[in-house]
């Protein structure tokens, strides 16, 4: 089989790319839409830093076919904030130094909304159980649940 | 990478791809597992057919319960009546993982993971496999203990039938980390108390101790007629230690397998008691 075309809603715009048959959506993110926000950590769906949003749910980029993105509405970390226009779970990050290395970001920050759309009252258990499938080799996560309960109690005091 | 992808619209349509292609036909769930083996560059299917548009998802009550096979995980965390279904769901990965992994392709994940098996055991599960001849429903004991080569090739799993739940159910998983992470012990259990308070019929699963999941049917006829008293738990602990066939792992060795199986046999039948 040749390339495939694929279409879907990508950070609010329909794209449109051609793809090999078995390409994760996570390739065809980096190395076709050249968003690289998204990151390739393990492959594997052990590290979650490749999680993006499928319809406003979380999935990992890695292990989803390309394919079965068409049709369906993609967010990555690019489509929710911009450097003059954070998203406040990037300011808060950067606030509260919950990056090192920042490689596990992205993910965190995806998940993390995710949650948060859905669940703006979260406890700090829950917020732990929504990060569970997101590695962080650096923070200890410590930094990383202070910065989203900040978000939370921004959020309420709104 | 060239291959072909086939993406069914249909369970007829998923049906005539497997007539048509048979051997040689990788089929996909929630991609959970295979994706991370075409990811690792090693493994170059040519032929490739995902079932998440084949409107296979969905949780039907008809007199039973029927689970359709592409039902994600996160689905199954919320199946109310089954709670140690839900419960073993919920203890799988992280939710990204639990949107995308389905109970069918759970039931395919070689061990020590697939830990949906193990309180599917406990509730008699029965799996239905439809092929264009037509379809059979085995009970999940005897599925997972086919041989893999038979899988996949003719016939597809379609859904998982459950009876009502009787008695009562626990189950405990043991992993080398809190969450996201394959199990070095999972066990079920479910037992039905008669009046007197002794056990009258009783289920005991056991996962990532041996080839597949299995019931541990010795130690499940000791408990019959007895009640759950400490010996009797301990006996059962001691026979499940005996019937399991650990292997060696990066998580775990066969020996710490096999002593943690008495160990959460043990604490598993204890929660039936409070």
């Amino acid at each position: 089989m040749e390339s495939i075309t694929v279409t879907f809603k990508l950070n609010g715009k329909t794209t449109a790319v051609a793809i090999e048959p078995l390409e994760s959506l996570r390739t065809v993110l980096r190395e076709h839409l050249h968003l690289h926000a998204t990151k390739a950590g393990c492959g594997q769906g052990g590290c979650g830093s490749c999680t993006v949003l499928v319809n406003d749910e979380p999935v990992l980029s890695c292990l989803m076919l390309a394919a079965l993105a068409d049709g369906q509405e993609v967010t990555t970390l690019e489509g929710i904030g911009t450097p003059p226009h954070m998203h406040p779970l990037q300011t808060a990050f950067f606030d509260r130094f919950a990056a090192q290395c920042g490689y596990c970001s992205p993910g965190m920050i995806m998940a993390a909304k995710a949650l948060l759309d859905k669940n703006p009252h979260p406890t700090r258990a829950e917020i732990a159980e929504a990060l569970a499938g997101n590695l962080c080799r650096c923070t200890g996560y410590v930094a990383i649940l202070d910065a989203i309960e900040d978000v939370v109690t921004q959020m309420q005091e709104a | 990478m060239n291959a072909d992808l086939f993406i069914p619209r249909s369970l007829d349509e998923a049906l005539s791809v497997v007539q048509t292609h048979g051997a040689g036909l990788l089929v996909m769930g929630g991609g959970t597992m295979m994706m991370a083996h075409l990811n690792e560059g090693i493994f170059f299917p040519k032929k490739v057919m995902s079932l998440a548009r084949a409107g296979l998802s969905g949780v039907y009550r008809n007199g039973h319960t029927q689970i359709g096979a592409t039902t994600n995980l996160t689905e199954v965390s919320q199946i109310a009546d089954y709670p140690i279904l839900s419960e073993a769901a919920y203890q799988i990965g992280g939710p990204a993982i639990r949107n995308m992994g389905t109970i069918g392709g759970n039931l395919y994940m070689p061990q020590p993971a697939g830990d949906l098996a193990v309180p599917l055991l406990a509730y008699d599960a029965h799996v239905e496999l439809a092929s264009a001849s037509g379809s059979r429903t085995v009970s999940l004991e005897d599925f997972l203990a086919e041989p893999r080569s038979h899988r996949g090739v003719h016939e597809l799993l379609v859904a998982v039938h459950l009876p009502d739940p009787t008695g009562y159910a626990a189950y405990l998983k043991l992993g080398r980390r809190e969450a996201n992470t394959p199990s070095v012990v999972a066990v079920g259990v479910r037992v039905v108390m008669d009046k007197q308070g002794q056990i009258s019929d009783a289920r005991l699963a056991l996962g990532a101790v041996g080839p597949f999941a299995f019931r541990a049917k010795n130690a499940e006829a000791l408990l019959i007629g007895q009640s759950l008293n400490a010996k009797s738990i301990a006996d059962a602990a001691q026979i499940a230690m005996e019937e399991s066939n650990p292997f060696t792992d990066a998580l775990a060795t066969a020996w710490y397998r096999r002593h943690m199986v008495g160990v959460f046999v043990k604490r598993t039948l204890e929660q039936l008691t409070k």
